[in-house]
């Protein structure tokens, strides 16, 4: 698929937007993610420049968890690697922030929402050292960001879907990562949460963080979002929002699962 | 109940029941956090055939040699687990369902066939099946008390690694803990449990001590810390029961009554915990609904 | 895996291990023909495989299922013991639940292959009933050499069955041998006397000595019960600790079919109210000695037993002091 030409201050010519600055946040090339002898990742190409606020949408079972899992080394790589600001993953770990759907741990887990969010500095604590007074500092001024500082010393079972979201989110900001990976941070939230967590992520954009998101609502991406990369397996499109998020792109990533609305603009038909 | 300090055997056999109830609490909780609850029973039953295996190469009826070989063989059970888990579509119970089974028929087909050698019974290699508790000696208390101090030095050292593993550890790969190695480490203490307390309750019985204590202490508490201890606790006091029942008449087995005691004790945190226990949730209900009404499920107004 | 689903396992396998393959099934042999022929014939426990073995002489095929050191409580029979029980001509067990293990393997052949349970011919009236073993007795007959004699009788008359050609031969063997066994009897007898009646306490690992102790009159403990299947419990062992103590009780026994660490559990809690019992020596319980050894027959056995016994609780009041 022939990547779509990037406009822009430094057109590059290869798909990729940039914002002045040369370094790429993340570079992923002819990644290959194959789960016994179906492909889940085919040659994906993909480049996000720093400063980006980026989102990954896709049909069910296009392979964009995969894609962020395989970025993180959490699924094994058939083919293809992943550089984070021009080095390999493994050098580059403490750079990059995950949060991870909200589905993926077991709520019931007895711990407080600060201990969870502490969690996020036990890779600078390393091995055996615990965490102290600073690393409850840290995590108490990510739970502000989030605005969930009611709700510390909570059991993380209380908590409904949206604050176990934030807790996530407070997460990675403890992590001083310039790097976000996230899985549907927005899946299950009310509204109201919504707009809390697109102004978080846009000001850590705006301080020069890059982040991507698997985003699974088609309405929202153009007004959150500064790219997009559109994947089905493999990417068919990415790039800048206004330019890659096209009815012909999103024609070919969802194939004829796609329902026009009287508005205009297009939304995945039955999610299952 | 003096007799616990007076009498030489109630005291050995308490302290032996009561270290194993302590450390298995302590690593039970992590495997009931973990869903991995079968784990203690995979461990305990693939143990077996090590214990025989360790018999017929050296010949030898000393406990040191069987225990050694329980160990190794419950260790590569799990690493079978993972390796199964990982290579094949077998979850995680099914992998250690069909390792327990396994191992432990293999060891039983070698009982058997030991059996044509004379010094069989005499090694005691039934015994381990089902425990001989009240036959405790000094050395064997020693011998746990340090298995058990190390196991428990651990835990408190890998502290936040383990509470890492059990609530996302896939959070604690990304960053960057080498979390297949914490699991390795995590599971070889509870095998260095399960053959502390092969002599006390035996195979088949132990797998009630990991899973015991921690799923009662989980009624009572909402924090690891403090789950942790309670276990350790509800843990020590089946053991210390255990050896008490026994005390009281003739034939009372103890490996039973440690574990009954621990049975006991779950089904009272079941039923009466604060918070999580039946009988609350039920006084709760009732009470909500008698006293205030129906409620208005839009408004929440009554 | 309960208790329950293993013996329905190893019934239902030995089911169809009985039922299929190349197996000559026994039945009542055709005296005619097995006198012309050596008897193929199977016993548990090595004190029966001895028994026969002197009654019948070179007119038997003998295979004794347990050897020295094996645990009748707990054996197992495995697919060549089928086997052989399957193709014997007769099969010489215990009874009273001593093979226990090996109940249904007995019922199932009971109908195609002539099972003789030796202890068949004792008076009920003469066996112990312990309490604890609800309605079942006692089996550890062979230490009151008066009943294995009644045993001897049992064999041979069985044999004389199967085999009345020979029947000259079986009923001088065994009227040999009986006269050896009354020498024995009468020898314990006179032992068990030189030991002083307050000593006269025998303490082992399990209940196996009751018969001994009601022939020869000594008073018997065992730590575990009657069977070694069965688990023990502190106050067991205290108990028995306690009454060591109070009896002065110079030596307890090891068994060499039990594991020693029960006994080592014993001396420790004895050790620990500040009193000393030493290890009188090992005794052959459930089990006999090595082939080819005194102890591997009946007759050596036993005496070595009532030896050891008699120096350990004899001897050992110098070696206090």
């Amino acid at each position: 698929m022939a990547p779509t030409p990037a406009t822009g201050p430094s057109a590059s010519g290869s798909g990729v937007q940039t914002t002045g600055d040369g370094d790429l946040a993340i570079e992923v090339m002819d990644l290959t993610v194959a789960y016994r002898d179906k492909p889940v990742l085919w040659d994906v190409d993909m480049s996000v420049a720093r400063g980006v606020l980026m989102a990954i949408v896709g049909p069910n079972g296009a392979g964009k968890t995969t894609l962020i899992k395989a970025i993180l080394g959490l699924v094994d790589i058939s083919a293809g690697r992943v550089l984070i600001g021009g080095r390999p993953y493994e050098q580059q770990r403490r750079r990059v922030a995950y949060v991870p759907q909200r589905g993926s741990v077991d709520w019931d887990f007895p711990t407080t929402v600060l201990d969870v969010v502490m969690m996020g500095r036990y890779g600078a604590l390393g091995w055996i050292k615990r965490p102290g007074a600073r690393e409850k500092h840290a995590a108490s001024e990510a739970l502000e960001k989030v605005a969930m500082s009611d709700y510390a010393h909570r059991q993380i079972s209380q908590l409904s879907g949206g604050q176990q979201q934030r807790v996530f989110l407070a997460r990675s900001l403890v992590q001083d990562a310039d790097v976000y990976l996230m899985d549907e941070p927005f899946q299950g939230v009310d509204a109201t949460t919504e707009r809390a967590i697109v102004t978080l992520l846009q000001d850590l954009r705006d301080s020069g963080a890059t982040v991507v998101c698997v985003h699974h609502d088609l309405q929202t991406v153009t007004e959150y979002f500064d790219s997009v990369t559109l994947l089905n397996v493999r990417r068919i499109a990415s790039g800048a929002t206004r330019e890659v998020f096209t009815d012909e792109n999103l024609r070919a990533t969802y194939g004829g699962r796609m329902a026009w609305l009287k508005t205009g603009s297009p939304t995945e038909a039955a999610r299952d | 109940m003096f007799d616990l300090f007076t009498d030489y055997t109630l005291r050995t056999v308490a302290l032996g029941a009561g270290v194993l109830g302590i450390v298995s609490g302590v690593l039970g909780s992590f495997t009931v956090l973990r869903h991995q609850s079968l784990l203690g029973d995979a461990i305990s039953h693939a143990a077996l055939p090590g214990i025989v295996l360790a018999f017929l190469l050296t010949g030898s009826n000393e406990p040191l040699p069987l225990i050694v070989g329980a160990g190794v063989a419950g260790w590569l059970g799990t690493l079978l687990v993972r390796a199964i888990v990982r290579n094949t579509r077998i979850k995680n119970d099914g992998a250690l369902g069909l390792v327990l089974s396994v191992f432990f028929g293999m060891g039983l087909m070698l009982l058997t066939y030991s059996q044509s050698r004379p010094d069989a019974s005499q090694a005691g290699l039934d015994k381990f099946l089902f425990g001989q508790a009240a036959a405790l000696l000094r050395n064997d208390v020693i011998t746990i008390a340090i298995l058990g101090g190390v196991a428990i030095v651990v835990v408190a050292l890998f502290w936040k690694e383990f509470k890492l593993l059990s609530f996302d550890p896939e959070f604690g790969t990304v960053l960057g803990f080498r979390m297949g190695s914490i699991d390795v480490l995590l599971t070889t203490l509870v095998v260095i449990a399960i053959v502390i307390g092969l002599q006390t309750v035996g195979v088949v019985l132990m797998s009630a001590m990991v899973v015991a204590p921690g799923a009662a202490a989980r009624q009572w508490t909402d924090r690891l810390s403090v789950m942790v201890c309670l276990s350790a606790l509800f843990g020590a006091l089946a053991g210390v029961t255990g050896a008490l029942l026994s005390s009281t008449g003739a034939r009372m087995p103890t490996g039973p009554m440690v574990v009954l005691s621990a049975s006991a004790i779950v089904v009272i945190s079941l039923l009466f915990a604060p918070n999580r226990g039946l009988v609350w949730d039920w006084l709760r209900s009732r009470r909500t609904v008698v006293q205030s009404g129906p409620q208005d499920q839009v408004t929440g107004r009554l | 895996m309960g208790r329950v689903a293993r013996r329905a396992a190893i019934s239902i396998l030995l089911v169809g291990l009985a039922a299929c393959g190349p197996v000559q099934a026994g039945g009542v042999p055709d005296p005619g023909e097995i006198a012309s022929r050596r008897i193929r014939a199977v016993a548990t426990i090595g004190q029966i495989a001895d028994v026969v073995r002197n009654v019948a002489g070179d007119r038997v095929d003998l295979v004794g299922l347990m050897g020295p050191g094996i645990d009748p409580h707990l054996y197992r029979a495995s697919e060549g013991d089928v086997v052989s029980l399957a193709e014997a001509d007769i099969v010489f067990y215990n009874g009273l639940h001593l093979e226990a293990k090996m109940a249904d393997v007995f019922e199932k052949m009971g109908g195609s292959v002539t099972t003789v349970a030796v202890t068949d011919d004792i008076d009920r009236d003469e066996l112990l009933n312990p309490p604890e073993f609800d309605g079942a007795y006692d089996p550890h007959v062979w230490f009151d050499v008066a009943k294995w004699m009644t045993v001897t009788e049992v064999i041979r008359d069985s044999l004389v069955t199967i085999d009345p050609e020979h029947a000259e031969l079986y009923e001088s063997n065994a009227h040999d041998y009986l006269a050896k066994l009354e020498d024995l009897h009468r020898y314990v007898a006179e032992q068990a006397q030189r030991v002083p009646e307050e000593q006269a306490v025998l303490i082992t690992a399990h209940d196996a000595f009751n018969y001994f102790g009601q022939a020869y009159d000594f008073e018997v403990r065992g730590l575990q019960g009657i069977s070694t299947a069965t688990e023990t419990g502190t106050a067991d062992l205290s108990g028995l600790a306690d009454f060591i103590v109070e009896r002065e009780i110079p030596a307890i026994f090891v068994e060499t079919s039990v594991p020693e660490r029960f006994i080592e559990a014993l001396r420790e809690a004895v050790a620990s109210r500040g009193s000393q019992v030493s290890i009188g020596g090992s005794l052959f319980s459930d089990a006999m000695g090595d082939a080819g050894t005194p102890e591997g027959t009946y007759i050596g056995m036993v005496r070595h037993n009532i030896d050891t016994i008699v120096a350990g609780l004899t001897a050992s009041r110098e070696s206090e002091s």
